[in-house]
């Protein structure tokens, strides 16, 4: 078996004094300076605590000690994602200047293991799109093709990690946020179980949707940042941990394992991506995975009950900005009330103020049984369905996206239009189960594909261990590293 | 059908501003959005209860007291401060 990882590869050399740590922290600076600009993908980058954070590492590799896995290897974070003293913006005017006086657990726990954090990185405003052209600082492009989106909304993970400047990155997944754009890069993301990771400093979108995980070039490097990820956090009360490690088992043969497949995944999907998705199924079988079809017709009003809920949650959670603590803050005003709604109507990007005002109509009095309860009750359907899914299955394969990379300003056009086109991807979210994207060939353009793969809650272990053997099949005929970056 | 005056209300209700030259454009987008979100009630749902996200309970940490941020460090995003406090103007 081959090794796709770059991590343990990087830690093997940093470890044996092929070059030090701050020798790689500026290769990656220097590509960050060269190809950014073409890119994107950050928005604010870290050069002087990188740097310093590597020596360190330096200090201590001259002192002979042992690194851990993760240490000086250099990363970078979804801007959404709190930072002490880094600016943390979520791509939004309103949010301007903003430096957090606190980390967010989740770059608490990598900080803490060493890890060289490059910058943060472009996303759709607060999350809310498909493209990352939500974002106050404009769109981030794909690695593959600067004509394309990379996706969105953690499109400047993707983008960083596809154009090899980061090593691999931390997003956020509420709809499909970072499968989305894994897939339309051709990299490997994924969305932990709905509490396996905490929340905790994550700027929120919507709380019972909102999922931390990594992004990275190859299923082992995934794996060995959740398992760093997911642990119980007493500042996060719906988080769990994870209820098993995936890095021991990644290797394990699949023999046997039950693929489960939903005809109704693959409805509207162009022919391209579903032909890719089928070719899978067969390197599946050839495994020796058994597949087995599942029927899962609730899944028709999995968009409708996504935008409802996470746009209810939305309306609430982004409450909070109003000028007075922190960020953007209208200039001209007459009284409290004029400088709150001011300052967050110059604040807030158009996707923002539509996901607000959808929120607030549905939970408003009148509306509040048709829409959200109706909603509620659906989520709990679909909960359901899942389940009695998962027992004749061990995964799901779908496609991650129904379509390729979007070409740069297309999604901007029809709200509803770009909506459809997360289908596949908020399903699991609405459901709180685990899935993942990872590349599975290439459209005629030479765009990547995505195939996606469902688990079981907590069952991540399961979901990163067919991910590798798939990878381990296919690499060399579905991955292709972007000709820029580091190489 | 969603109107110009819904959309007000709801902006109102949300403090946000909607300009002249927005409305028109805010209240298209809502009533698509909301005819789209209308497709649930062809949906039939026996009461199935919806409680919480995989049927997770809250997990408490013990009630023990942890030093907090200090004050100075909660202020140093605010525009306006006096005192320890988070200072704005009163309301008309």
């Amino acid at each position: 078996m081959e090794d796709y990882g770059k991590i343990k590869k990087l830690h093997d050399s940093l470890q044996k004094k092929e070059f030090s740590c701050e020798e790689l922290t500026k290769t990656y600076i220097g590509a960050i300076e060269a190809d950014n600009p073409a890119l994107n993908a950050y928005v604010h980058t870290t050069p002087e605590t990188a740097l310093a954070a590597a020596r360190e590492i330096d200090a201590k590799i001259a002192r002979g000690e042992t690194l851990d896995i993760l240490e000086g290897i250099p990363m970078t974070l979804k801007d959404n994602i709190s930072t002490t003293g880094i600016e943390t913006t979520c791509g939004s005017k309103i949010l301007e200047g903003y430096r957090p006086v606190f980390d967010a657990t989740v770059w608490e726990l990598l900080r803490r293991r060493g890890a060289v954090l490059l910058g943060k990185t472009n996303m759709d405003e607060f999350a809310m799109g498909s493209s990352n052209e939500t974002s106050v600082y404009g769109g981030a492009w794909n690695p593959h093709s600067t004509a394309h989106v990379a996706g969105g909304s953690s499109g400047g993970v993707a983008s960083a990690v596809a154009g090899n400047l980061a090593v691999y990155g931390l997003g956020s997944d509420t709809g499909g946020s970072i499968r989305q754009p894994a897939s339309f890069c051709g990299i490997v993301g994924l969305k932990p179980t709905y509490g396996a990771v905490s929340r905790y400093g994550v700027v929120a979108y919507a709380s019972s949707f909102d999922q931390v995980g990594p992004i990275a070039t190859s299923v082992e490097d995934a794996a060995l940042v959740y398992d760093a990820l997911a642990k119980q956090d007493p500042r996060d009360s719906t988080s769990r941990g994870a209820r098993e490690l995936a890095c021991g088992t990644l290797k394990k043969d699949i023999k046997g394992m039950r693929i489960g497949f939903a005809r109704q995944y693959f409805d509207g999907v162009r022919d391209e991506v579903r032909e890719a998705v089928e070719r899978s199924m067969q390197v599946y079988c050839e495994l020796g995975a058994e597949l087995v079809e599942i029927d899962l017709p609730q899944l028709s009003y999995a968009l409708p009950v996504y935008y409802i809920l996470s746009c209810a949650e939305a309306s609430s959670n982004l409450g909070r900005f109003d000028g007075i603590r922190y960020g953007y803050k209208a200039k001209n005003y007459g009284d409290v009330n004029e400088m709150i709604a001011k300052t967050r109507s110059e604040g807030f990007g158009k996707e923002v103020k539509r996901r607000i005002l959808l929120g607030t109509y549905v939970l408003s009095a009148g509306y509040y049984d048709a829409y959200y309860k109706k909603a509620q009750s659906l989520r709990g359907m679909l909960v359901q369905a899942f389940q009695s899914a998962f027992e004749r299955c061990d995964v799901i394969a779908a496609p991650t996206v129904p379509m390729t990379a979007f070409e740069r300003g297309k999604a901007a056009q029809n709200a509803v239009e770009t909506y459809l086109t997360d289908i596949c991807t908020v399903p699991v979210n609405i459901a709180g189960i685990p899935a993942l994207s990872l590349p599975c060939g290439f459209d005629q353009k030479g765009l990547p594909i995505g195939l996606q793969l469902i688990g079981n809650s907590f069952c991540e272990a399961t979901l990163l261990n067919a991910a590798y053997q798939f990878e381990q099949a296919t690499r060399e005929t579905v991955f292709r590293a972007a000709k820029m970056g580091v190489r | 059908m969603v109107t110009h005056e819904d959309v007000l209300k709801i902006a109102r209700l949300s403090k946000l501003q909607i300009r002249e030259d927005e409305l028109e454009a805010f209240t298209k987008d809502m009533d698509e959005i909301i005819n789209f979100a209308n497709t649930i009630n062809q949906a039939a749902v026996e009461s199935s209860d919806f409680d919480h996200i995989n049927r997770l309970e809250n997990v408490f940490r013990e009630d023990v007291v942890e030093p907090s941020l200090p004050s100075e460090e909660i202020l140093r995003n605010a525009e306006s401060q006096e005192d320890g406090y988070f200072l704005v103007k009163k309301r008309g």
